[in-house]
């Protein structure tokens, strides 16, 4: 009966077992309190709060997703233990931001504080406060996973560069050449984990680390899939995942790691972007290195000429003993 | 080999070896490739080699120069090569790259791959095409 009640206000939803499970259990427990014969409603009452509960709950977390809440560790067996350190983790990071940011924040947070009359209150607009919150919130996440991981930056590109990952402010990650830094500093990598993870929803952009050979042809489906959708003719297609699969070969053969980054454009006109980089020996002279027939192993010197000749922007940037990041454009043809 | 499909079969047919490659290839998969091609063609004395490429998403630089570097090889073990399938995308994008597989023969499909073969082997390799047994 418990779960006829239960399922008529959740249908099939996964957490309908759990739901009765623990309807019975608050049922059982109470069954000395109740009277005789009262036990049935007592059930039904029981079975509707425990949902609503639920339903609250679910909906709590779902308001509450953008927040700092939204770097909760999973739930472990350990779970006080973490509790703790998730606490104390979050309160360490609060005094790293200005007296300011943090009464603005959590006026807002906790005591929910609309934009406006904060706005009003600091002689701001809504919308700039807005913008201070995230920029705060994106600086906690990140002094956050620091006090997690109990480190501080290795250097002074750490910080600049995971907020900018937090943010999600691609203009400003170019600015940091935040794609590099990742690359060199095993730190930021490992934290930009769960900063990028959340705005996985990005579907324009294609990050493909390339490690090995299989990575090439990895990277040449991955470009041709994501560029086919602004309409590129199928020869382009085929074009651009030929010039990629060039640069990153040199990837694989000339440096230890490296990444191919493809950006859909869509000003002036629809196009594509593609970065390659990586923290390989470097290119001491690149001119030569775009001249055909130009090899330092045993190839047809085609790579990087060629794959100048297939795009319709390319640039190299490269510096000895520290890697080289090349980007290339193609505009699709509009007819 | 790797688990899972076959990347590439190679069939003997008569005197001729006919190779098709049914997917993208990395580098190290091409060189795996030329090697299993060249020693079949030692295993099985073949006068004649189709490659058909049809299936390949893109022929870079360094693809164009294994199938290069195949037909060469070949021609030193005694065999005449000629690559069949390639996509026009992927021919415009070869030319643009600037590069092509140079003196290899080409040829639209595989029944013109057999007929260019047939008609460059001397008689009597091609008589015993025809009557081996498929």
């Amino acid at each position: 009966m418990v779960r006829r009640i239960v399922r008529a206000r959740v249908a099939d939803h996964p957490a309908a077992d759990d739901l009765v499970q623990e309807t019975l259990v608050r049922v059982l427990g109470a069954a000395e309190r109740v009277e005789p014969g009262m036990l049935e409603p007592y059930a039904i009452v029981t079975a509707r709060h425990v949902v609503a509960s639920m339903w609250k709950e679910q909906d709590r977390q779902r308001r509450n997703q953008h927040r700092v809440a939204d770097l909760r560790l999973p739930d472990a067996p350990d779970e006080d233990l973490l509790q703790g350190e998730d606490r104390a983790a979050v309160a360490q990071a609060l005094k790293h931001l200005s007296e300011r940011e943090r009464r603005t924040l959590l006026a807002h947070e906790l005591h929910g504080q609309d934009t406006r009359s904060l706005a009003d209150e600091l002689g701001s607009t809504a919308g700039a406060v807005a913008a201070q919150l995230n920029r705060t919130r994106a600086r906690l996440r990140v002094e956050y996973l620091l006090a997690l991981e109990h480190t501080e930056p290795f250097s002074d590109r750490c910080r600049p560069v995971l907020i900018a990952l937090s943010s999600g402010d691609r203009r400003r990650q170019r600015e940091v050449d935040a794609g590099r830094h990742l690359l060199e500093c095993d730190l930021c990598a490992r934290l930009s984990h769960p900063l990028l993870a959340r705005g996985q929803s990005r579907d324009d952009e294609l990050r493909i680390p390339i490690r090995a050979d299989a990575d090439v042809v990895l990277a040449r489906q991955g470009v041709r899939e994501l560029a086919a959708r602004v309409g590129f003719s199928g020869t382009d297609l085929t074009v651009i995942a030929t010039a990629v699969s060039e640069v990153s070969r040199n990837i694989v053969r000339f440096a230890d790691a490296g990444e191919v980054v493809v950006e859909l454009l869509k000003e002036p006109r629809p196009g594509v972007r593609i970065v390659a980089r990586d923290t390989g020996p470097g290119i001491p002279d690149v001119e030569r290195a775009l001249t055909d027939g130009f090899s330092t192993y045993h190839g047809l010197g085609l790579g990087l000429p060629g794959a100048r000749r297939l795009m319709d922007e390319f640039a190299v940037v490269s510096e000895v003993a520290r890697g080289t990041t090349v980007t290339m454009t193609k505009w699709c043809q509009e007819g | 080999m790797a688990t899972g499909p076959a990347l590439v079969s190679i069939l003997r047919q008569g005197p001729y070896l006919i190779a098709s490659i049914h997917t993208a290839l990395d580098d190290s998969q091409l060189i795996r490739f030329q090697k299993d091609l060249i020693d079949q063609i030692g295993r099985y004395r073949s006068r004649g080699v189709i490659i058909d490429v049809a299936a390949l998403d893109v022929l870079d630089s360094f693809g164009s120069r294994t199938l290069r570097n195949i037909a060469e090889m070949a021609r030193l073990r005694g065999a005449l090569t000629v690559i069949v399938g390639i996509q026009p995308d992927v021919a415009f994008a070869m030319v643009s790259l600037g590069m092509g597989t140079g003196s290899v023969h080409a040829a639209l499909d595989l029944e013109e791959g057999l007929e260019y073969l047939d008609s460059r082997l001397p008689a009597k390799d091609v008589g015993r095409a025809v009557s081996a047994p498929g």
